[in-house]
């Protein structure tokens, strides 16, 4: 009896922790989204089925929105992917120093995401920002230029931040796969005749897919839950806004907890998707043969 | 063995776990209230005592960043609990917080009413929602001696002379943008709007609730005009307003209209690198200066879930009593909301360098004729967002008075 127990004792405080913290929250988001409830209204609270969902949909401010995710999403996963696979081949070179540069390459990603926006905003103000001083000092402009004031070259900015902070996740993840790759296979490759990138090509790349993979799911999960660095570079204003901002603003801002779940469940299904490709990298299998 | 204490450690956290979701009612019996307040608003311990000692009560201060005060009282109220028997209400939530029935009325005396401006912000219906406890309240400021380089002799009356003064500090090459307002897509761009409209024609809002038209349009072509001429700072587009403010005091702008703190601020060396030469003036009007400016003042209420109503309201009435105003000032540097309490801290020297601060004081009025609405966030979004594009270049002043105007009259049910 107590042998048939013991799993579900050891396993109860973890259920008990995900019940409270994950999954009563996502049914009790799901039953609000289904609900006209505006906080600033509460005696005109009524089930309105998907109405929440059909007005999210219809809404001009959400599209806006999807596109700066999406816009978001592509640049920070490219940039990510490509980086990151340098940082990890760099850090596999057996050096002095390879400890030291391990450490400076995770350092972005213990910075708090909101003090990486911080920082980054001392660097890109067109005020006093660091980059325009460079830039004028090194007479390459007259002008500050306005970094922050366009659309398209705020969301290049918010994502290049939201990169480096990704990085070193990803370069991590990259480098356990490049120096979990046999030895005896680059041995053979060499002792065949093969050029060191056709060795690249045709081992390191595809044996590290998988890693690869997994990398890419997670930065764009990150990609898509971008809140922190987009406050700090500009606030809560329409030009880089992005789903979840939208959501915040139109749950926590405009106290519209009907329509802001509505958007929470359509934030959660994008990354979902996402997810699913994580979990799929995760159970992939590495052949060697 | 292992198992024995696998199993000893899991219920040991299992049980640690719903002994922490348990509620605890503490000091019963004795008279305790919570005060939910940012850190510029927290009275220090020697006041507090002294509160205790007169009427039993202790208070227990909840320290809490002003962005997360509102989503704490929110989440609170909406679950039927409060977040903290005394709350910070800033001007901008009373009408949420007012159509949301989250707030207890607060009696107060008539004489008391007489001697606060500010309390019409904090009333709707007739009923005291909330009793401010630090004024600011828009003030203009110019630099006298930037304006003496250019020759100018006087400080700007109208916002017209404003104008033509900016474009003679320009051309005199005295400073490259003489005029600091904030425009970036937050709240600051929000109330410079609704304050220069009301400042330069009387009028924000209809009746019923939607722009006046003629009025916003006015200023909003007042601030196109500016930035075209490149009389505003382009960095104003997109840095925080109190960035914006600050040009004044690195001398990097030579007029500004802003919060009643800069008074003191332009006499604090640490602060300003062109003390002596900031004086804080009446705000501008159309044909002279304003018979109005707009207060953004910050008040205590109490909650309606508040299981200790009559200690808040207690509470609530010393701490904006002005002795406590007087107090504050001191520990907090909170701008009385008293109008006799201001008066006798600039005759008696507390306050220095205070200008035309009492007499604007005594023009603050509400440019809300129905009271701050329910939807002043959205409203307020709408707002900031449409000048914000308008000082990009997306939009131009007709564009960004419709985009706004659009949402408005959408939100006011028109």
């Amino acid at each position: 009896m107590m042998k048939k127990a013991l799993p579900y004792l050891l396993l109860a405080p973890m259920m008990i922790i995900m019940g409270v913290l994950v999954f009563y929250p996502v049914i009790e988001t799901f039953s609000y989204s289904l609900k006209k409830w505006k906080l600033t209204a509460p005696g005109d609270i009524s089930f309105v089925g998907l109405g929440n969902y059909v007005s999210v949909l219809k809404s001009p401010s959400f599209w806006y929105s999807l596109q700066n995710t999406l816009f978001l999403l592509a640049v920070v996963v490219l940039f990510t992917t490509i980086i990151s696979i340098a940082v990890a081949l760099f850090l596999n070179v057996e050096s002095r120093v390879s400890g030291l540069m391990l450490a400076a390459a995770v350092l972005p990603w213990a910075l708090p995401p909101y003090v990486n926006g911080v920082l980054w905003k001392f660097i890109m103000s067109s005020g006093y920002g660091f980059l325009n001083k460079l830039l004028i000092t090194l007479h390459v402009t007259d002008q500050p230029v306005e970094w922050l004031s366009s659309r398209w070259l705020l969301l290049l900015a918010v994502a290049l931040v939201v990169t480096w902070r990704s990085i070193p996740f990803m370069a991590l993840v990259c480098l356990a796969g490049r120096k979990a790759l046999p030895g005896s296979l680059y041995e053979a490759a060499r002792i065949d005749g093969g050029s060191s990138f056709q060795i690249f090509r045709k081992i390191t790349v595809p044996l590290m897919l998988p890693f690869v993979g997994i990398g890419i799911t997670s930065t764009s999960v990150t990609a898509v839950n971008v809140f922190d660095e987009i406050v700090a570079l500009s606030g809560m204003g329409d030009l880089g806004k992005n789903i979840v901002v939208e959501s915040y603003l139109t749950t926590f801002s405009f106290l519209d907890f009907g329509k802001g779940s509505a958007i929470t469940y359509l934030v959660m299904l994008l990354a979902g998707i996402l997810g699913i490709f994580y979990l799929r990298s995760l159970n992939r299998e590495v052949m060697y043969g | 063995m292992k198992k024995v204490i696998s199993v000893v450690l899991c219920l040991g956290l299992t049980m640690g776990m719903m002994a922490g979701c348990g509620a605890k009612e503490e000091n019963e019996g004795s008279r305790q209230i919570t005060f939910m307040i940012p850190d510029w608003g927290v009275p220090n311990d020697e006041l507090l005592a002294e509160f205790t000692e007169e009427t039993g009560i202790d208070v227990v201060i909840n320290e809490v960043s002003w962005d997360d005060i509102r989503d704490k009282i929110a989440i609170a109220a909406s679950g039927g609990s409060s977040a903290a028997d005394v709350v910070e209400v800033d001007w901008s939530w009373v009408g949420e917080f007012y159509a949301a029935d989250w707030l207890e009325e607060i009696e107060l005396p008539e004489e008391e009413k007489a001697d606060m401006p500010t309390l019409d912000t904090f009333t709707v219906e007739g009923k005291t929602l909330a009793v401010p406890y630090a004024n600011d309240y828009r003030l203009s400021y110019y630099n006298t001696v930037q304006y003496k380089e250019a020759g100018i002799q006087s400080p700007p009356k109208t916002w017209d002379e404003v104008y033509e003064n900016a474009k003679i500090l320009k051309e005199a090459k005295v400073v490259d943008y003489p005029f600091a307002i904030p425009l970036n897509a937050e709240e600051a761009a929000t109330t410079s709007l609704i304050w220069l409209a009301y400042t330069m024609n009387g009028v924000v809002f209809n009746g019923d609730g939607t722009l006046n038209r003629d009025s916003v349009l006015a200023a909003l072509n007042y601030e196109e005009k500016m930035l075209q001429e490149e009389l505003i700072d382009p960095s104003d587009k997109t840095s925080s307003g109190m960035d914006a403010y600050r040009r004044l005091l690195s001398g990097d702008a030579g007029f500004m209209t802003g919060p009643t703190s800069f008074a003191a601020r332009s006499s604090n060396s640490e602060e300003c690198s062109v003390v002596g030469q900031i004086e804080p003036i009446l705000v501008p009007g159309k044909i002279g200066n304003s018979e109005h400016t707009m207060a953004l003042p910050e008040a205590i209420g109490i909650t309606k879930f508040s299981k200790n109503k009559e200690d808040a309201e207690t509470f609530v009435k010393w701490y904006t009593s002005p002795k406590m105003q007087k107090e504050l000032y001191k520990t907090n540097s909170a701008i009385p909301t008293h109008n006799t309490v201001l008066e006798e801290l600039i005759s008696d020297g507390t306050i220095t360098d205070s200008g035309a601060m009492l007499e604007e004081a005594k023009r603050i009025s509400s440019p809300f004729p129905n009271g701050v609405p329910s939807y002043y966030s959205e409203m307020s979004n709408a707002i900031y967002n449409a000048v914000n594009k308008m000082a990009l270049g997306e939009l131009t002043s007709e564009e960004a008075f419709a985009e706004m105007d659009g949402k408005i009259t959408e939100l006011a049910g028109k």
